[in-house]
């Protein structure tokens, strides 16, 4: 049994090694002066440690303001997300009416028609309606998201239905209630959808493609794609804006480590 | 009375339209983004549109003529072809390597949530730093892997210049980066297996291995069939992480079907081919999928 444990550990440990090491190694190179980084005898720590890569990054193109385009659509989709998929799990957990088996047979579906065979089309759509170009064609279209639908419904399932009724008896409106019975009561599943939501929208590459042309509407990952093919082997700015794309998805992951666990496990979680 | 029965009448009525109301932005949105784009794309794939057609009816309605090109489209075949080698090798790896450290996190360890959250992390990497973080690993004589290649005393390797070894990389760094979330996945189902079962197969003498074979894999059919159908999708679309890590070199022996029809459509501007590429692609993801079904069936009837 004791043999078994110490087996077990060193394992883990490898794994450890291999999960964690490339990361680190990237950010390491990061602060790496140019002739370290295409040195014929890299090492893996920084011999120099430098800021240069990053102020080579902020001097490239409009770093800024990716960043900042990054920022604001991931946390304006992020909202609309959780207002209406919530509205959207709400009346399919609360509500029998007419169609609503082939509603929610309809939105599970539209998960095996992913964005990838789909974007020549919603290039023309996004055209047609002024969306082409914008950023609000990376904030509304991918804030509707069936996985999000389908983890609220099944929350909202677990509230009483008695806590609904009696506020309708008290003469309650329909969006009162929502607002103030069903979004205070849903705040573990809203958590949940809102760090998945988040990390799908910052880590997202296929709706900038097909969505925004101008370098100054790029997104951060749509930046580090395309500076990586335009300037070839230039790595020095790549890794620090790769370096710096990543952080915010580790403050969000040591903070809600939690829900993405919880949120993986009661969905499958699927951008 | 009457009153009452008005106010009942108008509560009914209102529980018809209010579920619409609540759906309404997300159908909306479903109908435009969605729906539509599915219907048009279909729709292209009839017809000679390319991307410089500036309205649908300029298009010519062309029949069948766009599949039968797809067909004699040698590199669209390989693309697609190389797309479902990637399927068939990388499905049964990822969910090896998914179960095993599952398998490792429901034994008894210490500080499980320090190693649960470090195998997860890489999911949190989007796949275009993904690529970046293995290119800068790998590429080159002087990467960090051909520096430890030469600390062994060996010659460096071809890596991202030589097709076969691309092309395992990115089976490689899909699983690298997303074995933590089937983990996830698995470590659930496993947990949720009755200890109870485990007893009476102990007190029947069972070993570990037995144990395995007749109690935990069958018990994770449910696990089994989601990751199964849910990694297959994934590799399918797989696109951004290739963009970074090989941009679909060498001589295209990392060229998968997505990357295809994207150049087809916005670099070739042929967008009633790259349509009908698309309803193909559709059309064996949709395959294999159902096929994930009916094998998992088949094994429950057994």
């Amino acid at each position: 049994m004791k043999k078994m444990t110490v087996a077990n550990y060193i394992i883990a440990g490898i794994l450890v090694f291999i999960f964690l090491m490339p990361v680190i190694y990237i950010i390491s190179s990061s602060f790496k002066p140019i002739n370290e980084l295409f040195s014929s005898t890299p090492t893996f720590f920084p011999i120099q440690w430098t800021l240069a890569n990053y102020g080579a990054a902020l001097s490239r193109g409009d770093f800024a303001q990716y960043i900042f385009n990054s920022f604001l659509v991931a946390i304006s989709s992020t909202f609309i997300a959780v207002i209406i998929n919530t509205m959207s799990g709400y009346a399919l957990a609360k509500f029998r009416f007419k169609f609503d088996n082939v509603i929610m047979l309809v939105i599970l579906s539209t998960i095996m028609l992913p964005l990838e065979v789909i974007m020549v089309p919603i290039f023309s759509v996004l055209k047609f309606f002024g969306l082409y170009n914008s950023l609000w064609a990376l904030i509304i279209p991918p804030a509707a998201t069936p996985t999000g639908i389908f983890l609220m419904r099944q929350y909202l399932l677990t509230i009483p239905d008695e806590i609904i009724q009696s506020a309708r008896i008290d003469g309650a409106s329909e969006g009162r209630i929502f607002f103030s019975i069903i979004l205070p009561n849903a705040k573990p599943a809203i958590a949940t959808l809102a760090i998945f939501s988040f990390m799908w929208r910052w880590n997202d590459y296929v709706w900038p493609l097909i969505a925004i042309s101008s370098p100054r509407k790029y997104t951060l990952q749509l930046a580090i794609a395309n500076f990586t093919g335009e300037f070839g082997t230039d790595y020095s700015s790549i890794l620090a804006m790769s370096a710096i794309s990543m952080i915010p998805m580790l403050i969000v992951f040591i903070i809600f480590q939690r829900q993405f666990v919880q949120g993986t496990v009661e969905s499958g979680m699927k951008g | 009375m009457g009153k009452k029965v008005q106010t009942y009448r108008s509560y009914i009525l209102k529980q018809k339209i209010v579920p619409y109301l609540f759906l309404g932005p997300n159908l909306l949105i479903f109908s435009i983004f969605i729906i539509l784009p599915a219907l048009i794309g279909i729709y292209y794939s009839f017809t000679d549109m390319t991307l410089f057609t500036f309205s649908v009816s300029d298009a010519h309605f062309i029949g069948l003529d766009n599949y039968r090109a797809l067909l004699q489209d040698q590199d669209f075949i390989a693309a697609l072809w190389n797309t479902i080698k990637l399927v068939v090798v990388t499905v049964p790896i990822m969910f090896t390597t998914s179960l095993l450290v599952a398998v490792l996190l429901v034994q008894p360890l210490k500080a499980k949530g320090f190693f649960r959250a470090v195998y997860y992390w890489p999911v949190m990497i989007s796949a275009v730093v993904v690529g970046i973080i293995w290119q800068w690993i790998l590429a080159g004589n002087f990467g960090l892997f051909n520096t430890i290649v030469k600390s062994l005393g060996l010659d460096p390797i071809e890596t991202l210049i030589n097709p076969r070894f691309a092309w395992w990389s990115v089976v490689f760094a899909v699983v690298w980066s997303r074995t933590g979330y089937y983990m996830i996945v698995f470590v659930a189902a496993l947990l949720s297996i009755p200890e109870s079962l485990y007893e009476a197969a102990e007190m029947d003498g069972a070993n570990k291995l037995q144990k395995f074979r007749h109690i935990t894999y069958p018990s994770l059919r449910a696990a089994r069939l989601m990751v199964f159908i849910l990694v297959t999708m994934e590799i399918f679309k797989i696109y951004p992480l290739v963009v970074t890590l090989t941009g679909g070199g060498p001589f295209d022996s990392t060229q998968f079907t997505v990357q295809y029809i994207y150049e087809m459509a916005f670099k070739k501007y042929q967008v009633g081919l790259a349509s009908s590429m698309s309803v193909v692609m559709l059309l064996i993801v949709t395959i294999f999928t159902a096929l994930n079904f009916f094998l998992s069936k088949r094994g429950e009837n057994k």
